[in-house]
């Protein structure tokens, strides 16, 4: 499967009475997005806002992050089975809108939103401090539960995105990324000398509005399964969950998987990058054996030689994690796993809930409790009342000087366990 | 909390959904839960199934309390 990736340049967010992109600048009209977000009878009221790179602006509760995207040749479209119809993707070709985001925000969805600074120390922690954000403030409707209104935000952000996105479907792209994987044959007579490299991507289901689609399907009722590496960039997998904010993987981060970027630079130079594997995080203890088992047994079928495991969350998920570098490296395919610590705020205490000897290669994100103080914005877009009970805030969180002090827990994207942020340890 | 209680000299059970992570802390008497968000119940039942259900549970820790036992054992019967 060949996908070429067109990259269109956005330097800058204005809004305009006309949608248009523009010497890479994007121009919205702020009245046809908000129409876009009313479709939606659960919501009651959306405010616009754009924060830029260096601002003294914190956005916060932030949900998701979404890159607008659009295909402009091949099946389907951006968001399979959410947005678009379900057809596979990952072929063909599209355009993605680079330095933007969308992010959606606003009155808190569960307990665990995240906080993006646009600059001073937290903007470190974030790499959406980086992109020019166009932030969606989602008002529901009164008496709506909560896991309704987690729904009708998260489909606000994809519509928004993809209205954005096909605004540069005519035009030109500023450079052109071609990806391609083959069949499983094809790819041994290709490369008959290269290990054979898979990368084993575990999705946060743990239900209870911590939870992610793959082609529309809640992962959490899903086997174990096999895809081509391009179709998470045309959005095949979504988030649609509100675990803590330093370790989930925005819809952002599934469209631009740095595990799937970084095994395609090395494709056909030192490895044969064959597949994803995708499995899940749920909360019944067979759940977890019955899909660590089934991840394991397709690594063996696929006669591949090593592969690259990364989680989403903590807790509980680390024995995902465990079992499936136990099992899989019991099925004789070397592993090495990305993860992230809950090590104390003093960095001394047992980093993950679950340990193994097989866990020999282990690529850490960082230690979510590292306590950072937050300065006094200028400008709030959503709202702060929330800090002090978003994961990794506190009641104290609220300082008298007007600075917050958190967990970095609470940063969204501070400690990504597929290596999409700042934090690392050798 | 399990080990030090224990090291008390006190004997424990521990309840857990996810047992893989009790035996890798160390305790000695585990008994199986429901699920993460639920371990000792299932909002899926009805009320009297539930009852029945955490009732068992209970019983099972009770007999496990009072079983010996020769190193880690995973009370799932």
């Amino acid at each position: 499967m060949k996908l070429e990736v067109g990259h269109i340049f956005i330097n800058d967010i204005q809004f305009a009475s006309e949608s248009k992109i523009e010497n890479g600048v994007l121009y919205v009209d702020e009245e046809a997005v908000k129409a876009i977000v009313l479709e939606d009878e659960k919501i009651k009221g959306v405010k616009f806002d754009i924060a830029k790179p260096g601002e003294s602006v914190r956005i916060t509760p932030v949900k998701d992050v979404i890159e607008p995207r659009v295909k402009v040749e091949g099946r389907g479209g951006v968001f399979p089975g959410v947005i678009a119809k379900v057809d596979t993707v990952g072929s063909g070709k599209t355009y993605a809108l680079k330095g933007m985001a969308v992010v959606t925000a606003g009155k808190i969805v569960g307990f665990q939103e995240g906080i993006i600074d646009m600059s001073g120390p937290g903007a470190e922690y974030t790499p959406f401090s980086k992109l020019n954000n166009l932030v969606v403030v989602c008002e529901p409707v009164d008496g709506i539960k909560q896991h309704e209104y987690e729904k009708a935000v998260r489909l606000a952000g994809f519509r928004v995105a993809v209205y954005l996105g096909e605004l540069a479907r005519e035009l030109t792209p500023d450079e052109t990324k071609t990806y391609e994987t083959y069949g499983i044959m094809e790819g041994k007579e290709k490369f008959p000398n290269l290990p054979r490299v898979a990368y084993v991507q575990m999705l946060q289901s743990q239900g209870l509005l911590h939870d992610t689609y793959v082609y529309g399907v809640d992962a959490k009722r899903t086997l174990s399964t096999i895809m081509n590496p391009t179709e998470v960039m045309d959005g095949a997998i979504v988030s649609g969950n509100c675990v803590s904010a330093c370790d989930k993987n925005p819809t952002y981060v599934h469209e631009n998987n740095p595990v799937v970027h970084d095994l395609f630079e090395e494709h056909g130079k030192t490895i044969n990058f064959v597949c994803q594997i995708l499995t899940n995080e749920n909360v019944y203890l067979a759940d977890k054996m019955r899909s660590s088992d089934w991840t394991a047994k397709m690594c063996r079928l696929l006669d591949l030689d090593a592969v690259i495991v990364s989680q989403e969350g903590f807790g509980n998920p680390d024995t995902d994690l465990i079992m499936n570098c136990k099992k899989i490296e019991a099925e004789g395919v070397k592993t090495v796993i990305i993860t992230d610590e809950y090590a104390g705020r003093d960095g001394k205490s047992q980093s993950l809930a679950d340990a193994d000897p097989a866990a020999d290669a282990v690529v850490t994100g960082g230690n979510a409790n590292q306590v950072i103080v937050l300065p006094k914005m200028d400008k709030v877009i959503g709202t702060e009342e929330f800090v002090t009970i978003i994961a990794g805030g506190n009641e104290h969180s609220h300082r008298e000087d007007g600075t917050i002090e958190v967990e970095i827990q609470a940063i969204t994207g501070a400690t990504n366990e597929t290596g999409f942020g700042y934090l690392s340890a050798r | 909390m399990v080990k030090a209680i224990e090291a008390a000299g006190l004997p424990v059970v521990h309840m857990c959904t996810v047992t893989p992570i009790s035996m890798t802390v160390g305790a000695n008497r585990i008994v199986p839960t429901i699920a993460i968000p639920h371990p000792l119940g299932n909002p899926a039942l009805e009320k009297d199934e539930e009852y029945a259900l955490r009732k068992g549970l209970v019983e099972k820790a009770l007999k496990a309390l009072t079983t010996e036992v020769d190193g880690q054992t995973i009370f799932d019967n």
